[in-house]
């Protein structure tokens, strides 16, 4: 059964098209990752389907319901963890998750019993009396995430999550999203980070101006690019690095300059290594280390969008 | 139900101390400085010159003359020295009253009794007239004052007196910074959503089962509820630490004030959807200090003349504390009504803006 049903999504802002004919389906059960850089459409496609913006054109349907029609119902089913903290200062964290949890019909003994467990779920049962404004980022990040998940809904939409926290934190974060997956939950997770969207999503979409450009297992979307290798090349500096040159080296498909690493997208089957190496010394860029990778996420994503997605 | 607990939110504020404490001690301690400092506009007691009264008669009958030494009978147990011109003309006598040295020159006649007042000396004048105005019912009393044009045509001035009690300095500040902090609370109204939005809870509210309508009206009714409270105190806390005059019919007052408050949330809550940010506030509080500075907040309006008396009719602040004070003391109810349907009558237009701008935007 599919949880969310997006058919033909369109979202316009003004001339702006922000998302174009979109359609996709997440089914019961799944840890749904949502991938694209920033602009691509994928904040305005969940806020649509979280009843928070208004399409332009087609429909959405959770558990069956357009949300158009049954907006109080899907609101109802659906558990929404914003990006940004979406938490009361000036209210306990007890209070902040009772107060939301009571917006969702939740009553008396249910409802105190409802917001323990989230609470307990996110290990903040012995801060509930804490105000948020003495807390660690990551301490409201769970808070924020508990906020959204003592109604326990059908389907739990999470917009990046993990942002701006420490390590331990958003392991904290990622074990909770797979123990409430396993609890019957089915989650929407979107992030900057390849390796967590990796790490737990069964499936994964990558969307990019508005469209969905690619749609599988992480395997699936692996297949699509198994006559790729990615090379990552570590430098000093890429001050200087003839991108347009490496570019139209043969078997070269896309490049991208970070920081103090070059990557590269390349065709599986031409050793263009050494032309490479050599047009980098020949630029005047000091070269630290290359390394050949398998295939990642990172890789799909650079060469189906030309760019990667964590320096967006 | 969420309605309620939207409301019941906002009450959440109460708990910070510092806050409350700052909240009450602003409008009380403003109270204490403007009723002390300008205490002057407000003096109960008027010092009255010595009154001396120069008169003379002409061909006067008998039961006339008999009459008007009984009147200065009465005037000169009342501190008014009559003393009757020894000689010289009426136009001698007028120049010795303008030159100060008698209050005024009375001319008692056949036809009746002509008065001759000094006119830098109203006050004093308007007491010998109060002493005349008895005999005319009986006289046909002319009253003639220098200074005004064409005062030498004969008319009789009615004198009335006013026997309404007046406000006090602190009587009158404790009404007008009540109604002035309400005006003020269309700041924090004007932020109500704002807050929402920059706290991004916003966002987690709209993705909850409750209506735009539902957030909109549980703000406003916790608004309300918290900002009524403060005023409840306000009052309360004039009235026995300052022993502010608040009248018999508090309930009624509160009734104004309450009427007014919803104007000021209202108003916070149209400007806020009209201009996101710091413009909102900015204008509030222009539109704020406008209102309080003419509507009588730190001068009554009857001390102002002019721009000012004329922009008066327009502050809340004014139509509001002209209700509460004829309330309190001409026991005038029926000044209520009107000043409430003026302050929910602009409530319903502002918010019917507020409304219609929040339909039309995406989010809250």
């Amino acid at each position: 059964m599919n949880v969310l049903e997006i058919n033909q999504l369109t979202k316009k802002f003004g001339d702006y098209t922000a998302v174009d004919h979109l359609s996709l389906s997440v089914q019961e059960g799944e840890i749904f990752g949502f991938l694209g850089p920033n602009g691509a459409g994928k904040s305005t496609t969940i806020q649509i389907a979280a009843s928070l913006l208004s399409a332009t054109k087609g429909e959405i349907t959770i558990m069956g319901r357009n949300i158009a029609k049954h907006g109080r119902f899907a609101k109802g089913a659906i558990g929404f963890v914003p990006q940004d903290l979406a938490i009361y200062e000036n209210m306990t964290a007890y209070e902040n998750v009772h107060f939301f949890a009571g917006l969702y019909g939740l009553r008396g003994a249910e409802l105190k019993r409802s917001v323990v467990e989230a609470l307990e779920f996110v290990g903040l049962e012995d801060r509930q009396g804490g105000f948020p404004k003495n807390f660690s980022g990551g301490m409201k990040r769970r808070l924020n995430i508990a906020c959204a998940i003592a109604h326990k809904p059908k389907l739990i939409i999470m917009d990046e999550p993990t942002v701006g926290i420490d390590p331990q934190s958003r392991s904290y974060i990622l074990n909770s999203v797979k123990k409430l997956n396993r609890m019957g939950s089915t989650i929407i997770y979107t992030s900057h980070y390849m390796e967590e969207v990796e790490e737990i999503c069964s499936r994964i979409a990558i969307i990019d101006h508005g469209k969905i450009i690619a749609e599988g297992t992480k395997a699936e979307l692996k297949a699509i690019i198994t006559n790729q290798k990615s090379i990552s090349i570590a430098v000093r500096s890429t001050e200087g690095v003839p991108l347009d040159q490496l570019k139209s080296i043969v078997g070269v498909n896309a490049v991208e300059a970070a920081e103090q690493s070059i990557n590269i997208s390349s065709a599986v089957e031409i050793n263009n290594l050494n032309r490479i190496i050599q047009l980098l010394v020949a630029s005047g860029v000091e070269i630290r280390g290359v390394e050949a990778q398998e295939p990642s996420l990172e890789t799909v994503f650079l060469t189906l969008t030309g760019r990667t997605l964590r320096d967006e | 139900m969420n309605l309620l607990r939207i409301a019941g939110k906002e009450l959440k504020v109460l708990r910070d101390v510092k806050m409350l404490l700052f909240m009450l001690a602003t409008p009380v301690l403003l109270m204490l400085i403007l009723g002390t400092a300008l205490s002057g506009n407000f003096q109960a007691t008027v010092k009255v010159e010595p009154i001396r009264v120069i008169y003379s008669f002409d061909g006067v009958s008998g039961a006339e003359e008999e009459k008007w030494e009984s009147l200065l009978l009465e005037g000169e147990a009342s501190g008014i020295t009559f003393e009757e011109a020894a000689d010289g003309t009426e136009a001698d006598m007028k120049k010795d009253v303008q030159n100060g040295l008698y209050t005024g020159y009375a001319r008692v006649a056949g036809e009746g009794i002509s008065y001759y007042g000094n006119s830098g000396r109203t006050m004093e004048n308007g007491i010998v007239q109060g002493l005349l105005t008895p005999l005319t019912d009986r006289y046909k009393l002319t009253f003639i004052e220098s200074g005004i044009p064409g005062a030498d045509g004969n008319y009789v001035a009615d004198t009335t007196v006013d026997t309404g009690s007046k406000p006090g300095s602190l009587d009158y500040f404790a009404v007008a910074v009540t109604t002035m902090i309400i005006l003020y609370s269309a700041l924090t109204a004007g932020q109500l959503i704002e807050t929402e939005r920059s706290g991004h809870t916003a966002i987690r509210l709209l993705a909850s089962p409750v209506t735009k309508g539902e957030i909109f009206a549980g703000k406003i009714a916790g608004s309300f509820v918290l900002n009524a409270i403060f005023v409840v105190i306000i009052v309360l806390l004039s009235k026995y630490m300052f022993g502010a005059n608040w009248g018999e019919n508090l309930w009624l007052v509160f009734l104004v004030l309450f009427s007014e408050l919803v104007l000021a949330l209202s108003l916070g809550l149209a400007v806020g959807y009209c201009l996101r940010g710091n413009a909102a506030g900015s204008v509030l509080m222009m539109i704020i200090q406008v209102a309080a500075f003419v509507g009588g907040a730190y001068t009554p309006v009857e001390a102002t003349s002019g721009l000012m008396y004329a922009l008066s009719a327009y502050s809340p602040l004014h139509w509001s504390n002209d209700a509460i004070l004829q309330i309190i003391y001409a026991g005038k109810l029926e000044a209520a009504p009107p000043a409430m349907l003026l302050n929910i009558g602009c409530s319903v237009l502002l918010l019917a803006l507020a409304i219609v701008l929040m339909r039309r935007r995406e989010g809250l």
